[in-house]
């Protein structure tokens, strides 16, 4: 088939890619329930302000928001370094800034995680049980992403991605921007709504 | 096949920094009629940004993007269930 005029950088419809996307959209219904949880705790009790937003930081949850972000960026940074100018070296570096800032994200969220278990809000309490398993199940996310990109850095020491192989790259950015996406969702129904 | 129109990333990059801190300055506003409508029109814009641009969906194959619908289409019946459900639980 030929490609058409304004497509992305990489079009291979390769079985990986299909494959990860099948397995992002079992992970939105995935997210969904657990979002949902959130939002059905919320409206079936009271004092979310009192007992538990007025104990989150926003600020520092935003500048964590503005991190995972920027890591998106670099992911695409990376896709186009070595699709478009089979840059290598550009790549590596984009992503060990990704590796970089998932890390200050999950420091961020251990901040926060501390801060809150100080101030007595635990898994046992309303709001605290599905905030901790929400936000720590997208935190092993997270965390997945950058076991990925370490694995990615390594392998491309072994075998380096081309500008024409460089299918594992799209789809470990897929995978990223999801989890940046599922952050997006989350940061506006915890902690500002 | 390489092409020479790539989406600017940049600008979509700069676009989701700004609308994350137009979010962050929204939510201190007191007025609920104010700020949800703006908070999850703006949360919607950036994850079609993301979705878009940075996962490329504006130029992939549809199928991509069935799949990614198709999931959240699948959602519907939870939400539905739970939307009855939880009122039965409550009384």
């Amino acid at each position: 088939m030929s490609e058409m005029e304004g497509q992305a950088p990489v079009i291979q419809r390769e079985n990986t890619k299909l494959a990860m996307w099948v397995f992002l959209g079992g992970e939105v219904v995935f997210f969904v329930s657990l979002i949902l949880l959130i939002i059905f705790t919320r409206l079936t009790n009271s004092g979310y302000e009192e007992q538990f937003r007025s104990h989150l930081s926003i600020p520092i949850i935003a500048l964590n928001t503005f991190i995972l972000v920027t890591s998106s960026y670099f992911v695409v940074r990376a896709l186009e370094a070595i699709s478009f100018k089979g840059d290598r070296k550009a790549l590596r570096n984009n992503l060990i800034m990704v590796i970089v800032l998932g890390l200050l994200f999950l420091g961020g969220q251990a901040f926060e995680w501390t801060s809150l278990f100080g101030e007595g809000v635990n898994l046992s309490s309303t709001y605290g049980s599905p905030f901790f398993t929400v936000t720590g199940i997208h935190g092993t996310h997270v965390f997945v992403g950058i076991l990925w990109a370490v694995y990615l850095l390594v392998g491309h020491r072994r075998k380096p991605f081309t500008q024409d192989n460089h299918l594992g790259i799209e789809n470990f950015g897929l995978y990223w921007h999801f989890v940046d996406i599922v952050w997006i969702v989350l940061f506006t129904v915890i902690y500002l709504i | 096949m390489e092409t020479t129109k790539r989406p600017n990333y940049l600008f979509v990059f700069i676009a989701l920094l700004v609308f994350t801190l137009v979010e962050t300055l929204v939510s201190y506003v007191q007025q609920a009629a104010i700020k949800f409508p703006t908070l999850v029109v703006l949360s919607i814009v950036k994850v079609l940004l993301v979705l878009l641009y940075f996962m490329h969906l504006k130029f992939d194959s549809k199928v991509f993007t069935y799949l990614f619908v198709g999931g959240c289409v699948l959602s519907i019946p939870l939400i539905l269930v739970l939307t009855v459900v939880m009122p039965l639980i409550q009384q």
